[in-house]
């Protein structure tokens, strides 16, 4: 039976799509079978984000409402072993599917799947509690600003009380020169305020914006981010991956080659 | 030198925090440190330095520590 999560932050703009996107790419990229579910309903953007605009034919909606069967909504991404797309749908709202109509969907497909991703729009309405109802566990997305973090608190209550109880942390987009500096929270300090487990850190990288642009993922790419999102794979997969340490000054080697590629 | 802005932030996000987990204004939660700390005071002998509340999202954790003197 499939793990079921949902990526979710309350406020928009912080990385939950492409977040979903490099993970599920990722963990495909790791041989599981991996659904990743568009449940922004109205605006659809996943799929753009995964390269998959062209290829929608149904959407999620149409599939609730029996308009389609599921196997003809999903996209299967041919770049990557077993990778599919449940696209969201473009000119509906969020009131188009209930969180029991939700609930009913992932318990028919959980069992085709290892993994099913859930992106979650933004905010704490109808669009939300559909994307939580079936989830098992959640990724919660934040930035290292006083506003997204705090709307990640109140969507790490909403997520406990709902009975959610593996919830854990994404910290997007950190800057470490601003770290560094004392002008940006710091890994410890997002963690400690807001008390909850680490699932990983994305450094600041403009070769996110480069990917997203092309519709390609970083992970597993040789830049900062692409490494970053290949270890929080790694780390939903069980395995025992330290946290990178963004932090440590730079060696003597580190040094030496910057001091060579400075001319 | 001016205070690096991370400390700001920290500052803003704590009080934040506490208002919108129990819902009220950070004033609130300024009377019910005090009026937790006179409570305990009535049944037990502690000091201001040896106490301390922590409020989470689901719960409010009361810590007194050291023997007092």
């Amino acid at each position: 039976m499939g793990e079921v999560i949902v990526i979710t932050s309350g406020k928009g703009g912080v990385g939950k799509t492409t977040t979903t996107a490099n993970i599920g790419i990722g963990l495909s990229g790791l041989g599981k079978k991996v659904l990743v579910i568009d449940t922004d309903l109205g605006l659809r953007n996943l799929d753009v984000v995964m390269g998959l605009e062209n290829r929608i034919v149904y959407n999620i909606v149409d599939v609730i409402e029996g308009s389609c069967r599921l196997k003809q909504a999903l996209i299967k991404d041919k770049r990557f072993p077993e990778l599919y797309l449940l696209p969201s749908a473009q000119t509906k709202d969020k009131t188009s599917i209930s969180p029991e109509q939700m609930k009913k969907l992932i318990e028919d497909i959980r069992d085709d799947f290892d993994y099913i991703l859930l992106d979650c729009p933004a905010g704490i309405e109808q669009g939300f509690q559909n994307a939580i109802a079936g989830a098992d566990r959640s990724i919660v997305v934040t930035t290292p600003e006083v506003s997204a973090i705090r709307d990640a608190d109140r969507i790490l209550g909403l997520l406990e009380a709902s009975g959610i109880r593996k919830n854990e942390l994404l910290i997007n987009r950190l800057r470490i020169d601003m770290v560094k500096r004392g002008d940006m929270m710091s890994v410890d300090d997002v963690t400690e305020i807001l008390a909850v487990d680490l699932l990983g850190v994305i450094p600041d990288d403009e070769q996110v914006v480069i990917a997203t642009n092309q519709g390609e993922p970083v992970v597993g790419e040789d830049s900062l981010a692409g490494k970053s999102y290949m270890n929080i794979c790694r780390r939903l997969l069980g395995e025992d991956i330290p946290m990178e340490d963004y932090m440590k000054p730079e060696g003597f080697l580190g040094k030496l080659s910057s001091l060579f590629h400075r001319n | 030198m001016s205070v690096p802005s991370v400390f700001v932030a920290k500052e803003r996000l704590k009080n934040l925090l506490i208002s919108d987990r129990m819902q009220c204004t950070p004033d609130a939660a300024d009377r019910l440190e005090k009026d937790l700390y006179l409570t305990v005071s009535k049944y037990m002998e502690i000091t201001p330095e040896h106490f301390d509340i922590k409020i989470s999202r689901s719960d409010i954790h009361i810590r007194y520590t050291g023997e007092n003197k």
